[in-house]
């Protein structure tokens, strides 16, 4: 019955008790909203100002316009760690795709043990970021490590890793490709949701195993893939820990490794904000690092239309 | 329908209230007054057996005086320490740090100025070692005061000098480079086994070398950075011409790279691994504690053969104490300061860590006499070549700038003259003083 053949009293009482489950949701969900404003939002409001101003934290912020974004224009050591960050990004990212889609169709084959082989392979993934970190730098030390003893048994050259700045960005991407097996068990997941009788009809059509593989299960799979991609992107334009840990000299100072050479985007934005005092400079540097990464995003998601199978057709 | 929309509100009520309580409590700190007895809080960086031996000391105090009770925390954590003086109020009343961070943190308001509290006591400040006093000061304005003070002599190995016939540490620039090549030991293969001179710090050994070549990091008047001094290049020369590049900056850094942790029983100066490092106080109370059979020595560090008038140089870092600006107690956390940082309070403090004393009247004291080879960190107070860093805003930037370019020349590539050419242009960029 439509409101206005209604008598005007059910209008009214049909309206009290919607306004009243929109405020009871509301209280619901008021914790998350409270928290949504209080934590995120406003933090994030304050930085975008503070981002125009010279700020240390213990005085009021003082507007300096765009003096900080005209600053990291003449920063080397900002361009520096931009550099070393999107290194790791352009390297990081199809390297990291390509070894956990291996995996993950290493996986899906029907061998005896796979349960045991799928959980080693997400092993690394639950180690403790900074325990990992603190092992990878034994793993890696020139004298005593693993790593280059396996090298020399194999009678290649051994690098110094964490003391070579050409090395440096090396030794964080093995560390960080170590935890790929998060994503070779999405794909995995991916894998599975193929429908067989595609394989089937493939098969017949005389597709050989690379052939079934661009023409079933790479499209059939590219959503997660794209997924994986922009994750995987953002993960690594913020990149912090694993560098940190490896660059770290000695606790409660921050190094950048040798010449800088590991130092990350964030990690230069961590040192102004927390050993400079320089929050305005951070604050803007965070701004730059969310446009870029926005951008970033925004040609990754462009691009995909062209390999991104909708599953229409 | 009724009783269950009541029973709804009553659920929504006390899920609001309880959301408020929780972010209430998340504000509130301690330091309220209990029996008459105004509560300060300590937070302090020492931890182990450091804190073992503070704690002592605030027993001693709390029982000394029925006004005030300090409660000591131990709370290993620059940023913490750094974030809770950001709150309008702070969890803590007094807290320490290192000298060099006077200048940055009271250049943007961190610190209380403590001159109305030294004047209104009648503290007399000239007892104090000058070159960590002067530390202590921002603008003409004393900001902390030292509780213990540090520097740096050589130690050697006596094992390994007798082993090489070297009958004396080395007094000059010259005779140091010679033991250092008589020291060094490569094996068949060119990996070194032995290195003349160990590197505990990188930025204090070279800066020091630099104080002891007749350089200075902060300017004739140290307000300025001038790490493009020729002594100070020379002194990193130095370092390069008789290590990094005699050996190859790859094997040196190999084999420092596989030390053990610094001050543990696989510490390389206690290990053998090398004959020679510069360092501080610390290390004759550490080496019995952990290294009791190594038979070491200490001497005042080397200068060049020409400027004997250098003799004696070393560099002074402070451990220092400070009153935050948001602290809620600060008549009574400067009456527990005089307390520590009185003759009584820092010769237990400074005897028990095994640091110097940070007054000039406590150098001849017998308090240290039980501490082997002490002497000769204490007697160098009394140099007047004693340097200290500037403490100035600029003061954090340019230690990670140096850092960074002493480890470009350490890893060979960077020569000296361009490493610290490039600090001198990022100096630049600093905050004025």
């Amino acid at each position: 019955m439509p409101s206005s053949t209604r008598p005007p009293d059910v209008v009214t009482r049909q309206r009290t008790v919607r306004r009243r489950q929109s405020l009871r949701g509301l209280a619901f969900a008021s914790p998350f909203l409270v928290g949504f404003a209080i934590f995120i939002a406003w933090p994030v409001a304050a930085s975008a100002r503070y981002s125009f101003t010279d700020f240390n934290l213990f005085q009021p912020p003082h507007f300096v316009g765009l003096a900080n974004y005209r600053q990291m224009l003449h920063d080397d050591v900002f361009w520096k760690s931009l550099t070393n960050t999107l290194y790791l990004t352009v390297i990081g990212v199809p390297v990291g795709l390509v070894l956990s889609l291996g995996g993950a169709l290493i996986l899906n084959r029907p061998v005896r043990g796979q349960p045991l082989f799928r959980a080693l392979v997400y092993l690394p993934t639950i180690v403790p970021i900074v325990v990992s970190g603190y092992l990878w730098r034994w793993l890696l030390n020139p004298q005593y490590g693993y790593i280059d003893e396996l090298l020399r048994l194999l009678h290649l050259p051994q690098p110094l890793w964490l003391d070579n700045p050409a090395w440096g960005k090396p030794a964080i991407l093995l560390v960080t490709l170590w935890t790929v097996g998060g994503m070779t068990v999405i794909f995995l997941a991916a894998l599975r949701n193929v429908p067989k009788d595609l394989y089937e009809a493939a098969a017949i059509d005389g597709a050989g195993p690379i052939a079934r593989f661009w023409h079933v299960t790479w499209p059939m799979i590219s959503p997660v893939t794209l997924f994986q991609v922009i994750v995987s992107t953002i993960a690594y334009l913020q990149v912090f820990t694993q560098p940190y840990l490896l660059a770290q000299t000695r606790l409660n100072t921050s190094s950048g490794g040798p010449e800088n050479s590991m130092l990350s985007y964030s990690m230069y934005l961590f040192q102004n904000a927390f050993v400079y005092l320089k929050m305005g400079y951070a604050s803007a540097m965070a701004w730059v690092l969310f446009l870029v990464t926005m951008a970033v995003t925004a040609l990754i998601l462009l691009n995909a239309k062209r390999w991104v199978h909708d599953g229409s057709h | 329908m009724k009783a269950r929309n009541r029973l709804r509100t009553i659920v929504m009520a006390a899920a609001a209230i309880s959301l408020g309580l929780t972010t209430a409590a998340c504000g509130s700190s301690g330091g309220s007054s209990s029996s008459g007895r105004t509560t300060v809080t300590f937070s302090y960086l020492w931890s182990g057996d450091e804190a073992k031996s503070l704690e002592k000391i605030i027993t001693d105090f709390n029982a000394s005086q029925n006004k005030i009770t300090v409660v000591g925390v131990s709370s290993p954590d620059f940023q913490k320490q750094l974030a809770s003086m950001s709150s309008s109020k702070g969890s803590f009343d007094i807290s320490d740090n290192f000298g060099n961070a006077v200048g940055s943190w009271a250049s943007k308001g961190i610190l209380a100025p403590l001159d109305s509290y030294v004047q209104a006591d009648k503290l007399d400040t000239s007892d104090f070692v000058p070159a960590a006093l002067n530390q202590m000061k921002y603008n003409g304005h004393i900001y902390s005061l030292p509780i213990a003070v540090h520097d740096f002599e050589l130690l050697y190995n006596k094992t390994e000098f007798a082993a090489a016939g070297i009958s004396s540490p080395p007094a000059t620039m010259d005779e140091l480079a010679t033991d250092i090549a008589k020291l060094t030991k490569v094996d068949k293969d060119g990996n070194i086994t032995q290195l003349g001179l160990g590197n505990p710090d990188t930025g204090t050994t070279l800066t020091t070398l630099g104080y002891a070549f007749g350089g200075t990091w902060d300017g004739p008047g140290g307000t300025t950075p001038s790490p493009d001094n020729p002594a100070n290049i020379a002194a990193v020369q130095f370092y390069q011409q008789n290590i990094t590049d005699k050996y190859g900056a790859a094997k040196v850094a190999k084999f420092t790279a596989g030390w053990g942790q610094y001050m543990s029983a696989q510490d390389p100066f206690y290990t053998g691994k090398v004959a020679m490092v510069i360092d501080g106080e610390w290390q004759p109370v550490s080496i019995p504690n952990t290294a009791a059979k190594l038979q070491w020595g200490v001497a005042n560090i080397p200068v060049p053969a020409d400027q004997p008038n250098l003799a004696g140089t070393t560099q002074l870092t402070a451990s220092t104490l400070f009153i935050p600006a948001n602290a809620a107690h600060k008549q009574a956390a400067f009456e527990f300061m005089k307390y520590l940082t009185g003759p009584v309070g820092m010769a237990e403090f400074t005897k028990s860590l095994g640091n110097l004393p940070a007054r000039t009247s406590l150098l001849d004291s017998n308090t240290y006499a039980s501490i082997p080879q002490f002497s000769t960190w204490l007697q160098n107070l009394k140099s007047p070549n004693v340097h200290a860093l500037a403490s100035q805003p600029y003061s954090q930037q340019y230690a990670t700038d140096l850092a960074n370019a002493f480890k470009s020349v350490l890893d060979g590539s960077k020569t000296p003259q361009a490493a610290m050419a490039s600090v001198a242009a990022d100096a630049k960029q600093y905050p004025a003083s």
